[in-house]
């Protein structure tokens, strides 16, 4: 199969922040391939530079045969960006922000009607065409956003974070667009913090953290590298201060890993169930009381967490907003 | 990509700034409300025969079109720095579009904001003020070559403010003084020493004395005044596009 994207030693430093380094990938033909990292981990400052947003420090992209660097206006040609803030124009309606940019993708008075009609039916947003995008709703916004880089009918589409803060029904709404255009043969490139998405939705996924790409496999094959590894998932009543029980359970014979996620003690271990006693046991000796305990089957959580030594879920916020001060601080966003 | 393209595109541009400034109402108030509140509160002065100083509203009235030049392209301006904020530069960067096609745009419509706003002032003035204007093409001309200068220098401040406040703040702190100081309400040769000098730095200063130039058919006043503001044109775009530039294609 023909590569749709094809990125090589891709590095960005931002002053002294290596926000991504050495990135390389492939992006197949007409697969979905999708980007999974926590946030901040260099997943959008590698989109940008794909999309010829960002000059990169080093290494080079090609997409569709392009190079990024030398045939910048040919690659935009042939991708549709959904970036993962909507920035339409809030003061104009709907209507009036495809005709914009369909003027600025070269599309003909014809061709434009046509192609915003079709994209405004597709999203079920025609009944809606005229109103000002500002008075939108955060889903009708995500699919306006959607259908602004389809506009184009490009062969690839590069979607950031695509369901990020969106209520689990429109979430599922745009995660059956996303199958259906990549059913069309349109080529889907994704980001994603959520590992149900990674898991649901691409055909294989990269794993990046701290701007390094750790691993690509299919989903399915990730899981299977975990394989003879569970889950071990506690809950405890009424404790701030989980991070206390990380080390003390660590030491508990059997136990491989244990990692905090969303206020949760996820515990990997090859030796499940036989370890449970010594670990409750432990727990009841210093002090501390069960809520909740389930034995889980191996998830791409699980080897995220054996491949990064934490859980996706864990640090997300503080991350992302030391990137962003970071760069706000450096007049760079 | 071809200039004819990349001159489209600046040209779409512009016509999509243009068009969310003309619904929101801090443009209508900054480019239109303040100039016509200072072009009446102004005029209420009375000469020394009694009744209204008819010399004063001729002083006056040209000096309260170039100061409307001013504040209607520097307004425009101040778009620059919201879609910064907002994102809206990648967005058409995703686009075929170059980054010459966005500044350029972004200055087109700053002048075009900065003529129209004169213009509505200019209609005033003579419907309600019977100013007869001499040379309706010099006066577009003097116009069109502030708004170019005025769009530069807003162009510097959006390009360099981190957020939109800090840019209104930043535009205030720039068009207040010179609007005092730039000749639309009193002389610069009456005031004192060193402000002439600071006035003349300014290029509302060459703005209001070119306009009244042409009223009073002082050719070569016009001359040398258009020429001040095209240097001021080319300078401050130069520098504001460079700006941009940066910002865009970092």
């Amino acid at each position: 199969m023909d590569s749709a994207i094809r990125v090589e030693e891709l590095t960005k430093n931002f002053g002294s922040l290596l926000a991504v380094d050495h990135v390389k990938f492939e992006v197949k033909s007409k697969e979905i391939f999708g980007l999974l990292g926590p946030n901040g981990a260099g997943k959008t400052t590698t989109i940008r530079m794909i999309c010829g947003m960002l000059t990169p420090t080093s290494g080079t992209v090609v997409v569709a045969g392009f190079d990024v660097s030398q045939k910048p206006q040919e690659v935009k040609r042939r991708i549709g960006l959904v970036p993962d803030i909507s920035n339409l124009f809030g003061e104009l309606s709907a209507r009036v922000n495809l005709e914009f940019f369909g003027k600025l993708y070269g599309l003909n008075r014809a061709t434009r009607k046509e192609r915003i009609d079709y994209v405004l039916g597709l999203f079920q947003l025609r009944e809606r065409q005229h109103n000002l995008v500002k008075f939108y709703s955060k889903g009708m916004h995500r699919r306006l956003t959607i259908a602004a880089a389809l506009l184009h009918q490009p062969e690839i589409l590069i979607m950031d974070e695509p369901t990020s803060g969106l209520d689990a029904q429109t979430a599922r709404l745009v995660r059956e667009i996303i199958r259906d255009l990549n059913k069309e043969g349109r080529t889907v490139l994704l980001t994603t913090h959520q590992i149900d998405e990674a898991d649901r939705l691409v055909d294989r996924v990269g794993i990046i953290d701290h701007g390094k790409l750790i691993t690509l496999d299919t989903p399915e094959q990730l899981k299977n590298n975990v394989q003879g590894v569970r889950a071990l998932e506690i809950r405890l009543l009424n404790d701030a201060d989980l991070q206390r029980w990380v080390p003390l359970i660590s030491k508990v014979e059997g136990v491989d890993q244990v990692v905090l996620a969303e206020g949760r003690l996820r515990i990997l271990s090859k030796a499940l169930p036989e370890m449970i006693p010594a670990v409750v046991e432990l727990i009841a000796k210093q002090g501390g009381q069960i809520e909740n305990i389930s034995v889980l089957q191996p998830s791409l959580e699980d080897a995220f967490i054996s491949l990064t030594g934490k859980s996706i879920r864990e640090e997300s916020l503080s991350k992302e907003d030391s990137l962003h001060n970071r760069l706000s601080r450096s007049g760079l966003r | 990509m071809n200039p004819i393209e990349t001159f489209m595109h600046a040209v779409w541009i512009a016509e999509n700034d243009l068009r969310q400034s003309f619904k929101s109402v801090r443009h209508v108030v900054w480019s239109l409300l303040f100039p016509l509140f200072m072009m009446f509160t102004f005029s209420f002065r009375y000469g020394s025969t009694g009744g209204i100083d008819v010399d004063f509203l001729t002083f006056l009235i040209p000096g309260i079109v170039g100061m409307t030049a001013m504040f209607g392209s520097i307004n425009e301006t101040m778009s620059i720095v919201w879609d910064k904020s907002l994102g809206v530069f990648d967005r058409i960067l995703v686009a075929p579009v170059s980054s010459i096609s966005i500044v350029l745009g972004k200055t087109i419509a700053g002048a075009v904001m900065g003529v129209l706003s004169a213009v509505v002032l200019l209609i005033v003035g003579s419907i309600l003020f019977s100013v007869a204007w001499a040379n309706i093409g010099l006066i577009f001309l003097v116009v069109l070559l502030a708004s170019f200068s005025f769009t530069g220098i807003g162009t510097i401040i959006s390009g360099l403010a981190s957020e939109p406040r800090e840019a209104m703040m930043l535009s205030n702190l720039l068009r207040f003084p010179m609007m005092f100081l730039g000749g639309v309400f009193f002389s610069i040769d009456v005031m004192p020493m060193p402000l002439p000098y600071i006035a003349r730095a300014l290029p509302l200063t060459y703005a209001t004395e070119g306009l009244r130039a042409v009223q009073a058919g002082m050719m070569s006043t016009v001359f040398f005044d258009a020429l001040v503001l095209f240097a001021y044109t080319v300078g401050t775009i130069l520098v504001g596009s460079q700006i941009l530039m940066k910002i865009m294609t970092r």
